[in-house]
C-alpha cells in the first residue's frame, strides 16, 4: 500500500516498508516549519513505528530550535532514519545535528539512497 | 561581487570575529551554491548557534558567574516604515551611525525574504488604533552578516497628530561586561540559608553528565534507579551526579525526567490518536491523576484540553 503527502516544506511517501521523506527547497527551516513537519509526519504513521529515509539534499539551513525540536519531539515512533546528503553542504549540516543531538534510534547519513536503504532494511533484520 | 570566493572569506572573517569578541547573535546569509566554502558557512552559522544557546543556558543555570551583558535593539518607525529614532545600541549592533538611519525604510536594514514579510504584515499592522504582536526579522548590518530575531511590534497613536507608529524592539545576549566585583551572587541568592552546592567537574564528569542526559532522554518510559545506584552505575558518586547535574542543566535529575516525559506526552497527545491514559503508561506516569497534575503544572492545562 502506498500513500503519500505533501505540504510547503517536504513531500512524503509512505509504503509498507518504510516512510521516504523529500524535503523541497524553501529559504530555511524554523520551529514552525519543523511542528508541520513532524505533526504531518506523526498523521501518516498513525502510531506505526517504522524506518524513515530523510532526503535533505535540498535543504540549506535548518535553525537551532527546529533542530532540537526534531531531535527531542520529533523522533518518535521512527525506529532508523538515514539521510540523504550531497556534500558538502548538507553533509554538514547532518554531521553537525547528529554530533550535538543524543540519537534515541540508529541514524546515519548517505550520499547514495541505495546504502541509506540497505542500511534501514539492515536495521529491520540484521 | 558578493558572489566571489574573496568576498564570501571575508564574510567569514568578519563572523568569526564577532565571535571572537563574545557576539554570538550574528549569523551568515544561507548560500545557494553547494561547494566547500557555502559548508563552511553552514557549519559556522550552527557552530555559532550552539554556542549561543549554551551561554544563554549557562546564564539561567549558574547566573552568580556567568558574565552577562543585554543589548537592545529598538527603532520607531513612522506609519509609512521609515525609522524615525534609534537607540545606541541598535546602531552598533548594525554597525552604523544613527543618520545612517534616520529617515530611511527599514527594509533598507532588512534581508530579502524579511522585506518581504514586512510589506505583507504592515498594512495589516496599521489596521488597529493599537496593536502588539512578535514577528521574526532578519537584519542585516553594514558589514553584511545577519542578525535574526522575534521583535516585539507595537503599534500605538502619537497623542497629538494621530499618527500611527511603530516601535519595534528586541535584546540580545552578550559576553560583553562581567557583573561588577562586589558579590553579586549573595545579591542573587532568593531563598534564604539555600547552600550553594558547588561541584568542580573535570571533563570526566561533564561527560559522564552528559551521558545520564542522553541516557534519560532515550529511555523515558522506564523509571531511574535510585540516585546512589544510577552515580555508581556511571561511574559516577551520588554527590557529584546530584549537584553537578543540576550545575550543568540547571535542574535536578529527577525533574528532568518528568519535563522531558511531558514533553514526549505533549507530542503523543496533540498528534496521536492514544487515549490519556495510554500516554500516561506509554510515558512512564503511574497513574493519569499523577500525570495530569504534572501535565497541568508544567502546560498551565490539563491533557484534555490540549488534547481538543
Amino acid at each position: 500500500m502506498k500513500e503519500s503527502h505533501e505540504n510547503a516544506y517536504a513531500v512524503y511517501l509512505l509504503t509498507d516498508e518504510l516512510l521516504h521523506i523529500v524535503y523541497k527547497r524553501v529559504p530555511y527551516i524554523d520551529l514552525k516549519a519543523a511542528q508541520v513537519i513532524v505533526k504531518d509526519r506523526m498523521m501518516l504513521q498513525k502510531g506505526k513505528e517504522m524506518p524513515v529515509l530523510c532526503d535533505i539534499r535540498q535543504v540549506r539551513k535548518v535553525d537551532k530550535p527546529a533542530r532540537d525540536y526534531f531531535a527531542l519531539e520529533g523522533s518518535l515512533w521512527i525506529r532508523a532514519l538515514a539521510f540523504l546528503v550531497d556534500p558538502p553542504v548538507t553533509d554538514v549540516i547532518s554531521s553537525i545535528y547528529l554530533g550535538t543531538h543524543a540519537q534515541k534510534v540508529p541514524t546515519k547519513s548517505f550520499i547514495k539512497k541505495t546504502e541509506a536503504l540497505r542500511f534501514l532494511q539492515y536495521q529491520e533484520s540484521p | 561581487m558578493p558572489n566571489s570566493d574573496d568576498f564570501r572569506v571575508k564574510r567569514i572573517h568578519q563572523l568569526l570575529l564577532e565571535m571572537a569578541r563574545g557576539n554570538f547573535f550574528y549569523s551568515l546569509e544561507p548560500e545557494e551554491k553547494n561547494d566547500n566554502i557555502a559548508s563552511l558557512v553552514v557549519m559556522l552559522n550552527m557552530v555559532n548557534e550552539e554556542l549561543r544557546d549554551s551561554f544563554i543556558h549557562q546564564g539561567f543555570t549558574n547566573a552568580h558567574h556567568t558574565p552577562q551583558y543585554m543589548i537592545q535593539l529598538s527603532l520607531l518607525l513612522d506609519s509609512n516604515g521609515r525609522i524615525e529614532m534609534v537607540t545606541n545600541n541598535s546602531c552598533s549592533l548594525l554597525k552604523c551611525l544613527p543618520n545612517d538611519l534616520i529617515g530611511k525604510p527599514l527594509n533598507d536594514i532588512l534581508s530579502k525574504p524579511s522585506q518581504k514579510k514586512w510589506n505583507q504584515k504592515l498594512p495589516k499592522l496599521l489596521k488597529k488604533e493599537y496593536h502588539e504582536t512578535v514577528l521574526k526579522l532578519e537584519f542585516v548590518s553594514s558589514k553584511g552578516l545577519l542578525l535574526t530575531k522575534d521583535c516585539n511590534i507595537t503599534v500605538f497613536q502619537n497623542l497629538n497628530t494621530k499618527e500611527s507608529k511603530i516601535l519595534l524592539d528586541t535584546v540580545f545576549f552578550s559576553k560583553g561586561e562581567p557583573f561588577p566585583k562586589e558579590k553579586a551572587a549573595n545579591k542573587l541568592m532568593v531563598t534564604k540559608g539555600t547552600k550553594d552546592h558547588k561541584v568542580r567537574l573535570s571533563p570526566k564528569d561533564i561527560q559522564i553528565m552528559r551521558d545520564v542526559h542522553d541516557m534519560i532522554i532515550n529511555n523515558l518510559e522506564n523509571d531511574l534507579p535510585r540516585l546512589k545506584d544510577l552515580a555508581l552505575q556511571m561511574g559516577t558518586n551520588e554527590y557529584k551526579l546530584k549537584y553537578g547535574f543540576k550545575q550543568m542543566y540547571g535542574i535536578t535529575v529527577f525533574r528532568f525526567l518528568t519535563q522531558e516525559r511531558l514533553r514526549q506526552a505533549k507530542t503523543l497527545i496533540l498528534h496521536s490518536q492514544h487515549s490519556l491514559k495510554q500516554i500516561a503508561r506509554m510515558t512512564g506516569f503511574k497513574s493519569i491523576t499523577h500525570f495530569s497534575r504534572a501535565f497541568k503544572e508544567k502546560y498551565g492545562l490539563p491533557p484534555s484540553q490540549v488534547r481538543r
